[in-house]
């Protein structure tokens, strides 16, 4: 929420989000520069981030709960694509919907964009070694990384505004969190594994190209 | 979802000032309106905010309340929670088992009028600006043109998923698809998958299409803007004044 953070901490958490945001942006670079067509492509998914997490519900306390489309991204995009694409999508918000805000925006792109997708990429990527089906593995994924993302807020406003301390201000923000995100974040999970599941049934060709999108610039290296 | 924001971003009467004037007024005001450590400068930024985007700019009043209003009541909800339940110092009023903080109520209301004029801020930006012209700005701090060149292209696919999105919506809908909780998320991810396909189909053919039409990363528009001098001096001269009041009131409470 804008203006709700103070500035010290709002500084910060730009901070904290500025490399991760210019190292996406190198990457997304090289990707675009071998393959101009990816330039849509990105574009395509951040629009469909921008809807899915326009989903608003109402919650209080400075923040709102939302689903955040980033385990989606995070899996077809890997993390540090998603993060650029979350920092856009929210600026977008920001001005079109009036949700989040530009002071905040640091922030929010930490737990949205940073955190949230790092988490479901690794869930991911675990499930997987693990030999779990795909739709489970997507499910927890999807889960996972926006359970994460309301963690992480929760701790970002306690650590703003850590009264009586700071364990107790966090708890206190993640009940108030958990009666609509747990829900929604299962809600997101299965919204998910449909999702993903059609896609890679319908045009499995897009899935390959992702992957290249993905693994491109490493190999060059 | 309705996006008529961007609609009045284009039909508005500061639409001639140049967007760096409007860019730089709108973070500037917002940077200070947090900074200040009293309630009266935010609230301050507030009213003067919604007098600049309502009476000059000439946003129909309806409808920057109805903008305004989301923020407005999280506000409020931050206010009756902080003082509810963050604080350390009980006062004499409450009911039930609940008490009112007099710190919990002091930061809430501290937040509170952070968050209004904040949110003021960005409705100017939102309501006065298109966005296109604020990513254009992007490029003078460095930002590499193909990020904007992306950002520019989402915004672009937005309004087509919409209205995309709202058709598909109507006819699951009509076919009893959000009937159950179950059917329900199956109705969502068949929207969202087929969505995502329709999407990305579509803008592989977009992206194609622009190729075709000598596409190189830019898409050039016309724009008449009024000279600087004198909205820069207006911007530079109404900062000071604000940093001037935030001094001068950082020790007033309110509550």
């Amino acid at each position: 929420m804008e203006g709700f953070l103070p500035w010290q901490w709002c500084i910060l958490w730009y901070a904290i989000s500025l490399p991760v945001i210019i190292y996406g942006i190198i990457r997304i670079m090289k990707v675009a520069d071998e393959l101009p067509e990816s330039k849509p492509l990105l574009a395509v998914s951040g629009a469909f981030i921008f809807i899915l997490s326009s989903l608003k519900m109402p919650s209080v306390t400075g923040s709102c709960s939302h689903p955040t489309g980033n385990g989606l991204g995070a899996i077809l995009f890997g993390p540090w694509i998603t993060t650029v694409m979350a920092a856009i999508v929210l600026i977008f918000q920001a001005l079109l919907l009036a949700h989040g805000g530009l002071t905040t925006l640091g922030a929010n792109t930490f737990s949205m964009g940073i955190i949230g997708p790092i988490f479901a990429w690794l869930t991911y990527k675990g499930s997987i070694k693990l030999n779990l089906p795909i739709s489970i593995a997507v499910f927890l994924a999807a889960f996972l990384g926006d359970i994460m993302t309301y963690v992480t807020t929760s701790f970002q406003l306690a650590l703003a505004f850590p009264t009586p301390n700071l364990i107790a201000a966090a708890s206190k923000f993640m009940l108030i969190f958990a009666y609509t995100q747990v829900p929604l974040g299962v809600a997101e999970g299965l919204l998910t594994i449909v999702v993903f599941e059609n896609i890679l049934k319908l045009k499995p060709d897009i899935t390959e190209k992702l992957n290249l999108l993905i693994r491109k610039p490493t190999s060059t290296r | 979802m309705n996006i008529s924001t961007d609609f009045y971003a284009h039909h508005n009467k500061l639409n001639r000032i140049p967007p760096m004037v409007k860019l730089s007024w709108g973070i500037l005001t917002m940077l200070f309106s947090l900074l200040s450590p009293s309630p009266i400068i935010p609230i301050i930024v507030a009213v003067v905010m919604s007098f600049i985007i309502v009476l000059i700019a000439g946003i129909p009043s309806r409808y920057y309340l109805k903008f305004i209003s989301v923020p407005f009541t999280f506000g409020f909800l931050t206010l009756v929670l902080m003082a509810l339940f963050f604080g350390v110092k009980p006062s004499s009023v409450g009911f039930y088992w609940f008490r009112v903080y007099l710190d919990g109520l002091h930061t809430g209301f501290l937040a509170f009028s952070r968050i209004i004029g904040g949110f003021t801020c960005l409705a100017f930006l939102s309501l006065t600006t298109p966005v296109n012209e604020i990513f254009k700005q992007l490029e003078k701090i460095k930002m590499p043109r193909i990020i904007i060149e992306i950002a520019l292209l989402m915004y672009r696919m937005i309004f087509i998923f919409l209205e995309e999105a709202s058709t598909m919506y109507n006819a699951q809908e009509t076919r009893l698809g959000y009937n159950s909780i179950r059917s329900s998320i199956k109705s969502l991810g068949l929207l969202a998958s087929n969505l995502f396909i329709r999407s990305w189909l579509q803008g592989e053919r977009v992206y194609q299409a622009m190729e075709t039409r000598c596409y190189n990363g830019e898409i050039p528009t016309m724009k008449i803007h009024e000279t600087d001098n004198k909205w820069i001096i207006l911007v530079i001269a109404f900062e000071i004044t604000l940093i001037i009041g935030v001094y001068f009131t950082r020790t007033i409470k309110i509550i």
